[in-house]
């Protein structure tokens, strides 16, 4: 039995982090409703113009624009890798970084060029530790991140699409499902036409009659760009979710496993602390006892 | 002995406590410290020795045996010398008891020499000054807390923990291939496990000559059914057959005692009914006295040397306990089998931390078994630092580094395991002996990193790395 002093400076020292932990938790609680409401929001809009984007490309062969164009060129692929700036959130990172190390191996084959985007201190330090650098990476978006910041990011990309220098793009970030169920996943986002994931496809139907004022192609002109955008924002704002989520469980469950270590760590204590004063009082007793005789 | 009573003197029992008793002596008859004193008590002999002159010709003495039956005013004979075993060649293959009487039903034991169980410590000029290896073919063993040969090495340990198991272990693999003498002592502990060995020593036999180690060997039993006094002194008679051979034939010697903390614990029992002040934790004032005559005595000389293995029980768990505590600073290699260890399923439960060895030093094992042992010990002790992160936050939350530390160490504690030759019977694995150099190799790349796609499981109960991978390929077919 390890001495009272010991033990009792570990349980303090554990009641210190469950203070943290479940300060952290409810912090991330907060925040996890405002950028919950943020996700919903977007939500609905981006169901909406990606079911309008995906029937326009479907309907007919009149609409042409190019980042619907499915490429055949296999040169340039770009990955765009959503992380957290923080740790202290479970297996959130863990599992992009994951889906990002398959998903990076698999295109390395087909591509002759792999560019490598990664949101996020933990993803780039974990990455590059696994041997992965980033080409460029952001570390500036926090819980909420802001249209006007993924914009320029998209117009890039998107410039680099049109002119012939990308051919494929795909973000590995974490899809929030529902408050319960998040999950990483990888989702191909260049060329628009090339939708795939259940939630995207299964609104539109093909048979829609489009009429197009003034034009097809100003309509795309202005649809197709946009859709693009938002698509992406809204990667970023799963991910904002997802992580406070995952955070708010981690340390949730953190801060349970805090006061079970307390509560052995107290027991523990107590009987080192009482069998030490048994044991002197033994050792005066005998000692008494001895002088008696 | 009872022959020369005419010319030993005569006392009277004036007092019984417990497992002592006072005699009254002719004032100028007074038997010395230590000698033997016998009285007949129910028609068998009962032996005492003088620990007191307690003045006007009164002893205090601790029986040897029970004291049932005994009353004031009987006789009380001095021998005229202390307890004396018989040592020798005659006493091998054969069970005594503490006052060297076989107890294995095989008749008298006709020895040439016999001698006093009380006997000085080798001079320091005696002493060897001999360091060397001595692999046991055991991987934690080897690496972590290498043997010496000609030294003492401590199994310390809770109950139930396996320093029985690993201590006939020893015997297993040092005896067999071993071509001097052993000499067992059991001491306080059961007296089954006393029979046990007594008959696999039988049925064991020696490299390939053909001869059981019984032949070799000699055991004296003075299990936990014995008063103190007995198991007090059980160790000394053992200690005394030992010392013989390796003066007398001076060869290499083993001593094997189980359990050492049973003798400060007849000291601690006789203690107070001598008189003496409890101590420590109720331990008798003499504990590192008698500790420190006994361990000193097994000593390897320059004539021959003994090489001992002790398991030392530790009460409650606690090292800092005044008997283990004692033991521990007269050891050259130590021990420490940690309970957590045995709750995870390996077994030997040798905590890699808390063991050690004097002889894990560049001087004596060299720079690279030192680095690969350092190097364990490090990832393992990062392991455990990290323990209680792990625990509140989860593994997820460590860095990269750390995590590959974890990986690791998960690794290395299991593969410290190790079958057993005497456990073949419990586990339905052959026994393992894992020659050093394989020991060296197989951490030396688990450390650096060769093996991390095995999975945790094929690390159990194998010997040499090889066949970790073999059992993880076993694993993948199914």
């Amino acid at each position: 039995m390890a001495n009272a002093k010991a033990l009792d400076k570990r349980r303090k020292s554990v009641r210190n982090i469950r203070k943290i932990t479940r300060t952290m938790e409810l912090i991330a609680t907060a925040r996890f409703k405002k950028a919950m409401d943020r996700a919903v929001a977007a939500t609905s809009y981006t169901q909406r113009i990606t079911e309008v984007v995906t029937n326009l490309a479907k309907s007919g062969t009149e609409v042409q624009h190019p980042l619907l164009e499915d490429r055949q060129t296999t040169e340039n692929a770009t990955l765009i890798v959503l992380t957290g700036n923080r740790g202290l959130c479970g297996g959130y990172n863990g599992a992009v970084v994951r889906e990002t190390i398959n998903h990076h191996q698999k295109l390395a084959e087909q591509y002759d060029n792999v560019n490598l985007l990664i949101s996020g201190k933990r993803g780039i330090t974990n990455l590059s530790f696994r041997g992965l650098t980033a080409d460029e990476s952001y570390t500036h978006f926090d819980d909420q991140p802001k249209f006007d910041e993924v914009k320029p990011i998209a117009d890039t990309l998107m410039e680099q699409f049109i002119a012939g220098k990308l051919d494929r793009l795909d973000v590995a970030y974490t899809r929030f499902i529902s408050s319960s169920k998040q999950r990483a996943v990888v989702e191909t986002l260049l060329p628009l036409g090339k939708v795939e994931g259940d939630d995207t496809a299964g609104g539109g139907t093909t048979d829609t009659d489009y009429e197009f004022m003034p034009s097809a192609e100003s309509i795309l002109e202005e649809v197709v760009p946009t859709s693009f955008r938002i698509k992406l924002f809204k990667c970023f704002l799963d991910a904002a979710v997802s992580e406070q989520i995952a955070r708010m469980v981690a340390m949730k469950s953190a801060t349970e496993n805090a006061d079970e270590m307390i509560a052995n760590l107290s027991m523990t204590y107590n009987r080192a602390r009482q069998s030490q004063i048994t044991g002197e009082i033994m050792e005066i007793i005998g000692g008494v006892e001895a002088l008696k005789t | 002995m009872a022959s020369e009573t005419a010319t030993k003197s005569i006392g009277h029992i004036t007092q019984v406590i417990g497992s002592t008793f006072d005699a009254q002596f002719e004032d100028d008859q007074l038997p010395a410290i230590y000698n033997a004193v016998e009285i007949i008590v129910n028609d068998s002999t009962l032996t005492g020795e003088i620990q007191q002159h307690l003045g006007g010709g009164r002893v205090r003495c601790v029986a040897l045996g029970s004291t049932d039956g005994m009353v004031r005013g009987q006789e009380c004979v001095d021998t005229g010398s202390p307890v004396s075993v018989p040592v020798g060649k005659d006493t091998l293959g054969r069970v005594f008891n503490l006052l060297g009487e076989p107890v294995d039903g095989r008749g008298e034991v006709k020895a040439d020499e016999i001698r006093s169980i009380h006997r000085s410590a080798p001079k320091l000029s005696d002493l060897s000054t001999n360091t060397e290896l001595f692999e046991t073919g055991i991987k934690v063993i080897d690496l972590l807390t290498p043997f010496v040969r000609g030294g003492k090495a401590g199994l310390f340990g809770g109950a139930g923990l396996g320093k029985t198991v690993i201590l006939t272990e020893l015997i297993a693999r040092i005896a067999s291939a071993h071509g001097g003498y052993s000499v067992f002592a059991g001491v306080g502990e059961r007296t089954r496990e006393g029979t046990d060995l007594w008959l696999e020593m039988q049925e064991a036999k020696i490299g390939d000559t053909g001869r059981s180690v019984i032949e070799q060997t000699c055991m004296v039993f003075g299990q936990m059914n014995e008063p103190p006094g007995a198991r007090l002194r059980v160790a000394l008679s053992a200690l005394t057959m030992a010392e013989y051979f390796r003066d007398v034939t001076g060869t290499d010697t083993l001593l094997f005692v189980d359990n050492i903390f049973r003798f400060s614990q007849a000291g601690s029992e006789v203690s107070a009914l001598l008189g003496r002040m409890p101590s420590a934790v109720g331990y008798q004032p003499t504990l590192a006295t008698e500790m420190g005559a006994l361990q000193e005595r097994i000593a390897s000389t320059n004539k021959g040397a003994i090489t001992s293995v002790q398991a030392v029980y530790v009460p409650a768990d606690d090292p800092t306990d005044p008997a283990p505590a004692t033991a521990f600073g007269n050891l050259d290699a130590f021990l420490y089998l940690e309970r957590s260890i045995s709750a995870k399923g390996i077994y030997p439960a040798v905590d890699p931390l808390a063991s050690s060895s004097r002889i894990l030093d560049p001087q004596y094992v060299g720079d690279r078994h030192y680095g690969i042992a350092r190097n364990v010990q490090t990832i393992l002790q990062r392991y455990r630092e990290l323990q209680d992160i792990i625990a509140i936050l989860g593994v997820d939350e460590l860095s990269e580094d750390d995590k590959q530390v974890v990986h690791r160490a998960r690794r290395l504690e299991r593969f410290l395991s190790q079958p057993f030759l005497v456990a073949e019977v419990f586990t339905g694995k052959p026994g393992e002996i894992t020659p050093l150099e394989d020991t060296l190799r197989s951490f030396e790349e688990i450390c650096a990193g060769k093996w991390d796609h095995l999975p945790e499981s094929a690390f159990m109960y194998v010997g040499s790395v090889d066949q970790a991978e073999e059992q993880a390929k076993k694993m993948a077919e199914g």
